[in-house]
């Protein structure tokens, strides 16, 4: 069965829409931005990828539309998450337990903590299913042992009595996907589903993962670094950076004509077919301290394309202006926040071609420390 | 006995011959008792060469770190013997051939757990050379400053603390160390796992241009096919203990013929949805078995889907398969290894759009 794709549910209405997020996390001593006014749509059975490394605030800003940040360093200071018809940033902590599970759910990384390990299986998913719904503990069993079968788990009621230790990883995060598609919300957060599975586990995981999401029409938000999981399980994607979304379209083009240097960074880094043995194109330098303040763009110290407004000035997310090249018979807009945007002759060198270019250097006063704003 | 061959004539740098690492399972606190064994490295041979890097994939619990482990000395084999120039080493510490053992160094996948929090970078280089009496302390000193610039940090970074560092630089540190005794041969474990995509290519750029400038040989461990396609001149692909096939890295990626590797290669997603939705996968049910009691016969037969397209033949559960040659230098151990359809191969391979090259890679530029 071929993953390609996503089924013909994805309607035009979004089922979650983040405008203007801003998440901020003070310690007391220092503040990280972690995420710096994010906005998207997720319509209802799409399958929004979120990449970016560690530290770019993809796990923060899924924290934060299940209202699930750390409390009291993190906040969310500004902006809003529409689920539906409710923003969940105005839900009060009841209301918001009563949505998580029923309306939203998360997949988290790692499958052992995601558990209770003095439960057994059975008792969490019924858990699950009782908190939610008017269910007799009978029935709440009965379809626990129809959902570990759903997700593949061989001799499911025999299962419901084992401890999670019992399991393997990749059993585990079955468990965990059963739970999570339980009372079929409309949305499931993925954070790096896959990433602590072997290679084969996370075939098999993946594929149920966009199985079950594709025939109930549950939207899906996935965060990964590995691209290649994007590029199977995901209609579109939007790269973060800093807290910033940096660049945002279909999945096709992102990999075919990526218009920030960053993105054209990332694909040039990851070695491909082809060119095995030859140098890779990396990003110099390495991503910025949390803390850090940038004035203009976060990416420019990094950057081979930087102008000098780059030092200066964040560049807004906006359309990009030439689309050259879409599968997607209904392609969606490429959104890109840059300056000085890769041209399409570019992407496959992974540098400027330009004659005689080269990246600004930092103003004097370009690195703005912490704490003046 | 599945030595596979070698497709290099010269004798090999290093060379192991059927390795076993077995680790007892044992019951009681009183009355110890070892109530089983585990098969980590069950009959294992390989070979590399100079300035080669083998590279070695296999999911958890296949015994590539153990294997690595047993080859730099930090675990004793259960039998078998490793070569360095043709010579054993022994797996006694205090041996006379330490100073053999200086020439294999091992480089870990998590730089913040293999360096001491408490020691300043410089320390860590120089414990090596320290602990081998090598130089006087001002010379160590100009050896560590002279390693920090080769890694590409600055001779400033020894005064560094490793939580000072990022993680990028901290591997580079681990390099650093694993190059202070100017070793032959470095094996690295999952070394740039842990790495964020920017970060992990400017380190694997770093680990190419070492090996052109010193002729160091790597056994690269790594789950990351992709990552090991793009180092390797050949490929090991390990499963429960042992070494399933063998081939250069161009042949194993583009003719694999162990229904294991067929169905790894097609398990790993391409960057590139264009490919990912033309290609065709091939799921295993299950999890890889317990190595404490692998399955009879073939090790393979119990997830096996070209054994189930065959019809289940009896010999897979019955008679562990030796190694078969497939082309110069391609061996792979199942008994059908040339009934794996081409239109499978095909299909979940990834298309190469190079021609099959020999198995030492072009230097890089």
């Amino acid at each position: 069965m071929s993953v390609d794709g996503r089924a013909p549910t994805a309607t035009g209405d979004p089922v979650l829409r983040v405008r203007d997020l801003i998440v901020r996390f003070d310690s007391g001593r220092n503040v990280v931005r972690a995420v710096n006014g994010v906005s998207f749509d997720l319509e209802a059975g799409g399958a929004l990828g979120l990449v970016g490394e560690s530290g770019s605030g993809k796990s923060v800003t899924s924290l934060a539309i299940l209202r699930l940040l750390p409390r009291p360093t993190a906040k969310i200071v500004a902006g809003e998450i529409w689920l539906g018809d409710r923003d969940l940033i105005q839900l009060s902590d009841r209301e918001m337990r009563r949505l998580r599970g029923k309306e939203m759910s998360l997949v988290p990384q790692d499958p052992l903590s995601g558990l209770n390990p003095v439960l057994t299986i059975g008792e969490q998913v019924v858990e699950t299913l009782r908190a939610h719904e008017d269910m007799r503990r009978r029935e709440a069993r009965d379809r626990a042992t129809e959902l570990l079968s759903t997700v593949g788990i061989p001799r499911p009621r025999d299962q419901l009595d084992r401890y999670p230790h019992q399991f393997s990883g990749g059993m585990r995060q079955r468990v965990l996907i059963a739970i999570a598609l339980a009372l079929r919300p409309t949305l499931l957060i993925a954070d790096e589903p896959t990433t602590a599975l072997d290679v084969t586990v996370q075939a098999q995981v993946l594929e149920l993962l966009h199985e079950l999401t594709a025939q109930r029409g549950t939207a899906i938000l996935l965060i990964s670094h590995d691209l290649g999981i994007m590029a199977r399980m995901t209609r579109r994607i939007m790269v973060m950076y800093a807290g910033y979304v940096v660049e945002s379209a279909p999945t096709a083009e992102i990999f075919a004509r990526p218009g920030h240097p960053y993105t054209a960074g990332l694909l040039r880094s990851i070695p491909r077919v082809g060119d095995a043995g030859r140098p890779l194109t990396p990003i110099a330098g390495s991503p910025p301290e949390p803390d850090w303040v940038p004035r203009g763009c976060p990416f420019a110290p990094r950057c081979a394309w930087a102008l000098d407004v780059c030092w200066h000035e964040m560049p807004p997310l906006e359309p990009m202006e030439a689309v050259t090249f879409s599968r997607d018979p209904r392609p969606g807009r490429h959104l890109l926040a840059c300056h000085n945007p890769v041209a399409a002759d570019e992407v496959e060198g992974g540098k400027p071609l330009r004659p005689g270019f080269h990246a600004a250097p930092p103003p004097e006063d370009g690195l703005v420390p912490q704490g003046t704003t | 006995m599945t030595a596979p061959p070698s497709p290099a004539s010269e004798p090999a740098l290093l060379e192991v011959r059927d390795l076993r690492v077995h680790f007892p399972i044992t019951r009681g606190a009183v009355f110890r008792r070892t109530v089983g064994q585990v098969h980590a490295v069950d009959g294992l041979s390989l070979k590399l060469a100079t300035a080669e890097t083998v590279g070695l994939v296999g999911e958890s619990g296949s015994g590539k770190t153990t294997l690595g482990r047993a080859i730099v000395g930090l675990l004793p084999p259960t039998s078998g013997t490793i070569l360095f120039r043709g010579l054993p080493l022994s797996a006694k510490r205090a041996a006379p051939d330490r100073a053999g053992r200086t020439q294999l160094q091992m480089v870990f996948q998590d730089p913040t757990a293999s360096l001491d929090p408490r020691w300043r970078v410089g320390a860590s280089i120089a414990e090596p050379l320290r602990v081998n009496h090598v130089g006087t302390r001002a010379e160590r000193r100009a050896r560590v400053s002279e390693l920090l610039e080769v890694v590409g940090l600055s001779p400033g970074h020894a005064r560094r603390y490793p939580h000072e560092l990022s993680g990028g630089q901290r591997q580079r540190v681990g390099l650093a160390r694993a190059l202070a005794l100017n070793p032959a041969v470095i094996v690295a474990d999952e070394a740039v796992s842990a790495l964020d995509v920017s970060i992990r290519a400017q380190v694997i750029n770093l680990l190419q241009q070492l090996q052109n400038e010193r002729k160091l040989s790597y056994l690269f461990i790594a789950h990351d096919l992709a990552v090991v396609r793009h180092l390797s001149d050949r490929v090991a692909v390990m499963y429960l203990g042992q070494i399933v096939e063998q081939a250069a890295a161009a042949d194993l990626y583009s003719d694999a013929r162990h229904p294991y590797t067929v169905s790894l290669l097609s398990a790993v997603p391409v960057p590139d949805p264009t490919v990912e939705a033309g290609r065709q996968r091939i799921v295993l049910p299950g999890d890889p078995p317990n190595p404490a009691s692998p399955p009879p016969g073939c090790r393979f037969h119990t997830r096996c889907w070209l054994r189930k397209k065959l019809g289940n033949p009896e010999r897979c559960a019955a008679e562990e398969p030796a190694h078969q040659h497939v082309s110069a230098g391609h061996t792979a151990a199942c008994h059908y290894a040339h009934q794996v359809p081409e239109n499978v191969r095909l299909s979940t391979v990834v298309p190469t759009a190079e021609p099959a090259s020999g198995p030492t890679a072009e230097p890089a530029s």
